[in-house]
């Protein structure tokens, strides 16, 4: 990690000469090397294994964060995130979920940028975007349709992708449902409604199996569909890979939410620096003089709302097909502030802030606290006095809460704040690369 | 100056004590106006709605219109238990214009402390021999102790470093308060005896008091009230009346509603504003804590998740009364209080069990919030807020 | 017929009337001034005529549409603009990017252009960077293009304001006390870009300003305003000879022996 603060010489020195000319290639070229040979020799899940997929992950920061061409950027990522990561998930079924859920989260974070870093919108019900898409799928996909339209069966699998667009139709259409009556309100009495949005969402998801069975209230829908695997016979015979479906299916999953990233990262930069996002902008930073420049206040905040929101309910279709099944507390008010918390953490308004904060906070969630528990677990018995009650990964919330508080109080515009915004916060640092 | 003035001094000493009287006791007509119209416009509508659909259901009538009384009593007790949470938001509000999203855990925080000193009590044998009045006594004043000093300590943690930060800013950070509360707590009950469900170990209150008995065909529907609830709301009207004096009738409730009026100004005339905002948070916390406590024993376990959704409710009752108005905070709890009780007993009834109350209740009462907030920002004692430009 | 007609206009808050039946007529191509002591009701004028504030009863013709009732970014995006008088930049946007956003109604790429990325699109940018850098010139801000528009010296914050209202491309431009807290030199500056907008760029002006010499200076007509009523209108001349207009500035009994009211009441 970069530090914030004006920092000594020669580490300011060493800094420049690793991310940038002849240095910076050889460096980041040793970088990935060395992080790739390392993981492909340590398979096993362990505590190294574990650091060294963290450094991975952290690779891919330092070359967007390093001054070298862009096709050099693009053709290590393309190699490092398309090739080895699939490949080691092979090897290791646990990392790459780590990474895919990394991705989803992702995706999600930045929809939720959208409406709260772009727009300054405090959205705390996005949870239920993601809720709708995943129950949307989820009820088509398996034979709980029947039970809203009589007689029907299940809908073929191949239509998944369909519905991933219908997702983000839906998403957007219940962005603008939502938005409609609450955007004239204040900032603060927002944040407590689309609160109360996301409780409606998720207790009727639990409640929805009276009158009619729509979502099988809180036992959840299961078996729910996946789409075919597109080139099964390509890898499994021209490749002559041994790979049972689940692998697949997994490598399959990885493959598309990194797609749909793309896309997202692509979709969000463009509108960011279009008239829209200005507009966004514009409003997040003043109301008044905003609507004095002809800006439609309620019109564009919608908008923000819908965009944010469709990525919440693509999300959710490919969550429910990946996950194959769902229940209603995978929606609850945690999981939005988990979202925030990533937001925050990374730099409200900041794409690779945003996903940075993504990536940081799943790894946090998935793998260092179920490893601090391991810890704890041996340390426990030899001997030390630890309760035994006590297992971090149950303890989500004091991490998002302590999240919240520390970087409220300390770094408000996030570790990789968006660097205008940065430069304006620590004027007298030099500047870094310019945004993406 | 000498022969008359003692009889003019009487005389303002007179006027103010009247004065004080009809300040502390004013509101408290309000609220009682507020849950004798409740409870008629409610009761109004159970009748006709129950009329109507009795046609196809002949019994259903009758048994609407017995469980009625019990209904409202529920009604009144939760009533109470918003009201007193949502004091501790509407007065932070009043001072702050923030939303202190962590009262919710204040109030936990409360019930885990009563619950706490039950089972000390439990341990050494106290139980059997105290006088239950002198326990709620106890416990009440533990957990506003407790609670109120919490709620100083987050404000000078998590919220007095953001004073001037945009609006969204503390809002987060308190957001975060909440979570890390929750967990807190969760961590010590976990390591001690209480464990994550909490018992409340009580003095034996005694059986429930049986108010009426409403004839139903052959059979008979008792009216109880339980001891614990005529305690909760006792408590309670105890504790808005000493606040309604606090901040009405003395000089601290003076440079509290200065401070809200306009911070700097306050602070010009000489009110140390920081310590005022810490009293607030005392003050709020305090009335939390109690409410807690008061929660705990009637419904006899505590966990630490428990404080959320009555959080949110209560700050809807805050926002429905009028957010920053005392008095509207009482009322709107009251309000809300009734009418979570009606939706929660009558929907299921009315709509032949397709759809279960209790979960449609808190639907109902988010729903309020939201029409609320849209259509009368205000709330129903608040006056319009113009905004500056 | 007049570019602005303001007939009657009157706004209260509780029980004070800020805004009292004025009647305003504004001819298109005018410098126009509004002035009046603290508190006359300038302000509030303003935000009636750009839509903040909703007028209790009166009309307002803008270009042969009628205002009340529309929202203030319609009444923008009919071609008036304004600046405060407490200037209300986009802080931490750039210089640029403020007066981009000033463009935003004239920018009409739609959605799915936007998130294609599609040539027209991106000729549509280009182009309106390039206005907004002319824009940026004209004002005398070309250099500071990229700058964060809070970094800005308090002048040039005041040269951005009107940088960003030219990118409406208005008809009537509305400035709320255009050189308020400035040095000698940067007034002058002010007053020749505002008589500028007008002979260059045949802008309709109307101005709230204390700045007397300003006033008297540039402006073909004056309206003066006091408790919200109108209490006298006129050229300079006429203005500075008013008797009610140096009573309301110097209080009774000074309109005896004070020929103008002082340059900054």
């Amino acid at each position: 990690m970069t530090t914030p603060r004006p920092a000594p010489d020669p580490w300011t020195q060493l800094r420049a000469r690793l991310s940038s000319g002849p240095g910076g290639y050889v460096f980041l070229s040793l970088y990935a090397a060395l992080c790739t040979g390392l993981l492909l020799l340590n398979t096993r899940t362990s505590l190294l294994t574990d650091i060294l997929f963290i450094l991975f992950m952290l690779l891919a920061l330092v070359v967007y964060r390093s001054q070298v061409a862009l096709g050099f950027k693009l053709g290590l990522g393309g190699v490092l995130f398309g090739l080895v990561l699939p490949y080691f998930g092979v090897l290791n079924p646990y990392y790459i979920d780590v990474a895919t859920q990394a991705g989803i989260y992702a995706v999600l974070a930045l929809g939720l940028n959208v409406v709260v870093g772009f727009a300054g919108l405090l959205d705390l019900g996005y949870v239920a975007f993601y809720a709708v898409g995943a129950y949307l799928w989820s009820i088509f996909s398996t034979p709980q349709i029947a039970n809203l339209f009589a007689g029907a069966a299940p809908i073929a699998s191949g239509w998944f992708y369909a519905f991933i667009l219908l997702g983000l139709a839906i998403g957007a259409g219940f962005g603008v449902l939502l938005g409609l009556p609450v955007l004239r309100l204040r900032g603060d009495y927002l944040a407590i409604v689309t609160l109360g949005f996301g409780e409606v969402i998720r207790v009727l998801a639990v409640n929805l199996d009276k009158p009619i069975n729509l979502t099988n209230g809180a036992q959840g829908i299961k078996d729910i569909g996946r789409p075919p695997l597109p080139l099964a016979d390509f890898v499994r015979g021209t490749l002559g890979w041994t790979l049972d479906d689940n692998q697949l299916y997994q490598l399959f999953f990885y493959l598309l939410v990194l797609v749909i990233l793309l896309l997202t990262v692509t979709a969000v930069s463009r509108l960011k620096h279009s008239r829209v996002g200005r507009a966004w902008e514009a409003i997040r930073e003043d109301e008044t003089a905003a609507i004095a420049q002809g800006i439609p206040l309620v019109r564009m905040k919608l908008m923000a709302f819908a965009v944010g929101a469709s990525f919440a309910g693509m999300m959710g279709v490919v969550f429910a097909a990946k996950q194959l099944f769902i229940n209603p507390p995978t929606f609850d008010l945690l999981r939005s502030i988990s979202i925030l918390s990533m937001v925050i953490l990374g730099g409200l308004g900041s794409i690779p802030g945003v996903i940075l904060g993504a990536v940081l906070v799943t790894l946090l969630d998935l793998q260092i606290l179920p490893r601090i528990a391991t810890v704890l677990r041996d340390a426990q018995k030899a001997g030390l006095p630890i309760p035994a009650a006590f297992d971090p990964t149950q303890y989500q919330r004091l991490l998002f809460g302590l999240l919240l508080i520390v970087m409220m109080i300390f770094r408000p515009e996030g570790i990789l704040p968006e660097q205008r915004r940065r430069e304006a916060l620590h004027a007298n640092e030099d500047t870094g690369t310019p945004e993406a | 100056m000498a022969g008359e003035p003692n009889a003019s001094v009487r005389n303002v000493g007179q006027q103010r004590t009247v004065e004080i009287i009809r300040m502390v006791l004013l509101p408290l007509v309000q609220l009682a106006l507020f849950i004798v119209g409740s409870a008629v416009v409610l009761g109004l509508i159970i009748v006709v709605v129950a009329f109507l659909l009795s046609r196809s259901d002949p019994m259903l009538f009758q048994t609407a219109l017995a469980i009625l009384p019990q209904v409202m009593i529920d009604g009144v007790v939760r009533g109470f238990l918003f009201a007193t949470i949502a004091l501790g938001y509407t007065m932070v509000y009043g001072v702050l214009e923030f939303i202190n999203f962590a009262h919710g855990e204040i109030f936990m925080v409360g019930g885990f402390v009563g619950a706490g000193v039950g089972y000390l009590m439990q341990q050494i044998g106290l139980l059997t021999i105290l006088p239950p009045l002198l326990f709620v006594l106890i416990t009440v004043l533990a957990g506003m102790t407790v609670s109120g000093l919490l709620a100083m300590t987050t404000e000078r943690i998590a919220y007095r470093p953001l004073r001037g930060a945009p609006r969204l800013v503390p809002l987060i950070s308190a957001i975060g308060m909440s979570l890390v509360l929750q967990d807190l707590v969760r961590l010590i009950a976990t390591s001690t005896p209480l464990g994550f469900n909490a018992r409340f170990e009580t003095p034996d209150f005694g059986q429930a008091i049986k108010l009426a008995e409403i004839p139903l065909g052959e059979r008979s529907m008792p009216v109880m009230i339980s001891p614990k609830a005529i305690i909760f709301i006792t408590v309670a009207v105890l504790m808005l009346i000493a606040l309604n004096y606090l901040v009405n009738a003395t000089r601290l409730g003076k440079a509290i509603r200065a401070t809200a009026q306009d911070m700097s100004t306050a602070s010009l005339m000489g009110v140390n504003v920081n310590q005022i905002i810490a009293l607030t948070f005392l003050i709020g916390g305090a009335l939390g804590g109690a409410a807690g406590v008061l929660f705990g024993l009637n419904i006899g376990t505590v966990n630490p998740y428990m404080g959320f959704i009555p959080g949110i409710k209560a700050f809807t009752a805050a926002v429905l009364g009028g957010i920053g108005n005392i008095t509207g905070a009482m009322v709107g709890g009251i309000v809300l209080g009734f009418l979570e009780a009606f939706v929660s007993s009558y929907l299921s009834m009315f709509t032949g069990g397709k759809f279960s109350g209790a979960s449609y209740a808190d639907i109902a009462a988010f729903s309020i919030l939201i029409l609320i907030l849209i259509f009368r920002p205000s709330g129903l004692l608040g006056e319009a807020v113009t905004q500056k430009v | 017929m007049a570019l602005l007609e303001a007939t009657e206009v009157t706004k209260s808050f509780g029980g004070l009337t800020a805004v009292n039946a004025v009647t305003l007529q504004i001819e298109a191509g005018r410098i126009v001034s509004v002035i009046g002591p603290n508190g006359a009701g300038k302000t509030t004028f303003f935000n009636l005529l750009t839509g903040i504030y909703k007028p209790d009863s009166g009309s307002i013709i803008f270009d042969g549409k009628t205002l009340v009732g529309k929202r203030s970014d319609e009444i923008a995006a009919l071609g008036m603009r304004r600046t405060f008088q407490n200037i209300r930049l986009f802080n931490n946007m750039t210089v640029l990017e403020n007066v981009l956003v000033g463009m935003h109604t004239h920018l009409h790429a739609p959605f799915w252009q936007i998130i294609a990325h599609t040539s027209g699109l991106r000729r549509e940018e280009a182009q309106a960077r390039e206005r907004a850098r002319e824009h940026l010139a004209y004002v005398g801000l070309a250099a500071k293009g990229d700058e964060l528009a809070k970094n800005l010296p308090y002048g040039d914050q005041r040269r951005l304001e009107i940088a960003r209202a030219l990118a409406g491309q208005p008809k009537l431009i509305l400035l709320d006390e255009p050189t308020a807290g400035m040095n000698p030199q940067e007034t002058i500056a002010a007053t020749e870009l505002i008589r500028r907008l007008r002979d260059e760029l045949g802008l309709t002006v109307v101005l709230i300003e204390h700045d007397m010499r300003l006033v008297m200076a540039i402006s073909e007509r004056i309206s003066v305003l006091d408790y919200g009523t109108k209490i006298a209108e006129g050229d300079a001349n006429v203005i500075r000879s008013n008797p009610r207009v140096i009573e309301a500035y110097l209080g009774k009994g000074a309109a005896g022996h004070a020929e103008a009211p002082a340059d900054s009441a």
